[in-house]
């Protein structure tokens, strides 16, 4: 506790923590006149880099598979299909909170939600360590999938409102940078958990325990740099020689709508079944390509070069998020998803041909375009958001929004792995038995053009007015 | 261009050291993921 005052005064106390979470409020966060605009961006990135690590949770899937029989799995040991649970919870934990946590961030302001995001992150992994050590799954679960799930929703949503009213004139590109972060996550996290448990790994342990307690800190010290460095427009600021673009053609509204009124247009759900539909293809394909690449390529591709396929992915799923956004920005959101619908729906009919004529860089190049467009497709919707529905709720339309990322992660490997598995048990050869998946997906992409070209300006009556907000 | 006048207006060109620590704390990262990223990938091609 601390005193402040004089002898007068003295029977107020103000604790010491409040001072400090005083610094979390928005008020404190407002850009001063020394404040550059391109020092969002790596704040954001902070944020997403870190909690882009859950797309790389599966390293530790089986070290956690063998953590007491050390060397193969005990009969105590938990099941690989058990260990999958602790990834699903988390992302729909990412999406349960992103859509509670939305319409508080935009109250609270970013920097008191990326800290609430970093002590729920970094937390996370110390209770999953926990769970770990004492060979507990509900820790686990807990830690990684319920606390580390809320702090992936609070952290993914945390910046982009803030950077989309600090780059009114580019904002796909603004969040597109920031969300390009989550996409490579991974590719730090894969290689540094490999290490980490390599160092710790000792003859009675697989080193998981220790590895999440120091990946815990580094993300939290990561993700406070964030909070520390990110800071709020002042009111009515504009980047100079910007004029708003508030034409319908375009589809950019001047109005704003509420959180609560979005999700009663037609709109909203029109874009929900879009990304939703995204994700599904894209995230299916995901989850199954190094076996993919190796049945479609028997004896020709081997489990590292199907790993660098992986880590191919991994790239253009990043680097999509910055392209696609970026060009959506000159393009408009519309024409960009409509060429993600087309160009998809094409792809995935023609991708497993170039595997039967047994063209691996056809076949790579077609998956990594395919992947451009999945990450591209989660960087550009907050900008369609923006360009809808006006910028005082975004963040909070965002969050409701990401309900469709937790559906499609649950339907698009359901999808992929089921139709396979009927296929295989129906005579097909393993190397055909994705056309047919394939085509399902190119078929959902259809659908989800068919929804982007129903999406029209929102009506003027569900706009806020000035006395209102 | 700033709307309101009355609060004062971030500037365009803050410390330039800032922003190069900024992008380099978050690039750097990102570049050895890249890397790493790249060296696996090399099996692919072989």
């Amino acid at each position: 506790m601390r005193y402040i005052g004089s002898a007068a005064d003295h029977l107020t106390i103000i604790p010491a923590s409040m001072a400090i979470l005083s610094f979390l409020n928005r008020d404190h966060s407002v850009a001063g006149a020394d404040y550059s605009r391109w020092l969002v961006p790596p704040a954001a990135l902070a944020i997403h880099l870190s909690i882009g690590q859950a797309y790389a949770f599966s390293v530790f899937n089986l070290p956690l598979s063998k953590s007491i029989g050390i060397t193969e799995s005990a009969p105590t040991d938990w099941k690989l299909s058990t260990i999958g649970w602790v990834f699903s919870v988390a992302i729909v934990f990412l999406g349960l909170s992103a859509a509670v946590f939305g319409a508080w961030l935009e109250r609270a302001g970013p920097r008191k939600a990326m800290f609430a995001a970093a002590l729920c992150f970094g937390l996370g992994f110390q209770v999953a360590a926990i769970g770990v050590s004492r060979h507990s799954f509900p820790l686990l679960l807990f830690g990684y999938g319920v606390l580390g799930g809320i702090g992936l929703g609070l952290g993914y949503i945390s910046p982009v409102s803030t950077l989309i009213k600090w780059f009114p004139d580019r904002p796909g590109m603004a969040t597109g940078l920031a969300i390009m972060g989550f996409g490579g996550g991974a590719m730090i996290a894969s290689p540094l958990s490999t290490m980490l448990m390599a160092h710790f790994k000792t003859a009675t342990s697989l080193g998981v325990a220790p590895t999440f307690v120091i990946m815990g800190c580094l993300y939290f010290a990561f993700m406070m740099y964030g909070v520390f460095s990110v800071r709020v427009p002042p009111p009515g600021w504009a980047p100079a020689g910007y004029a708003p673009r508030a034409t319908v053609h375009n589809r950019i509204t001047s109005g704003n709508v509420t959180a609560a009124n979005a999700i009663a247009t037609p709109q909203f759900w029109l874009l929900w079944a879009v990304l939703c539909l995204n994700v599904t293809a894209g995230i299916g394909v995901l989850g199954q390509a190094s076996p993919m690449i190796q049945e479609m390529f028997p004896g020709v591709i081997s489990a590292s070069a199907a790993a660098g396929f992986v880590g191919l992915l991994s790239l253009a799923n990043m680097l999509g998020r910055f392209f696609w956004s970026s060009v959506s920005d000159v393009a408009g959101r519309r024409a960009v998803y409509a060429t993600f619908f087309t160009l998809g729906a094409v792809l995935y009919a023609l991708v497993p041909s170039t595997g039967r004529a047994g063209s691996v860089t056809l076949f790579v190049a077609g998956y990594v375009v395919i992947i451009s467009m999945y990450g591209g497709g989660f960087a550009t919707i907050p900008a369609y958001l923006r360009d809808l529905f006006g910028t005082i709720q975004v963040g909070a339309i965002h969050g409701r929004l990401l309900t469709a990322w937790s559906t499609a992660g649950v339907l698009g490997p359901v999808l992929v792995n089921y139709i396979r598995e009927y296929e295989i048990a129906h005579g097909v050869a393993k190397a055909d038995a994705y056309t047919t998946t394939m085509r399902i997906m190119a078929g959902l992409l259809v659908v989800g053009f068919i929804c982007n070209l129903l999406v029209h300006p929102v009506d003027a009556r569900h706009f806020e007015t000035a006395n209102e907000r | 261009m700033n709307a309101d006048p009355a609060n004062p207006s971030p500037k365009a060109g803050a410390p330039v050291l800032r922003l190069i620590v900024a992008w380099t704390l978050v690039g750097v990262p990102m570049a050895w993921g890249v890397w790493q990223v790249f060296q696996k990938s090399l099996d692919l091609f072989k």
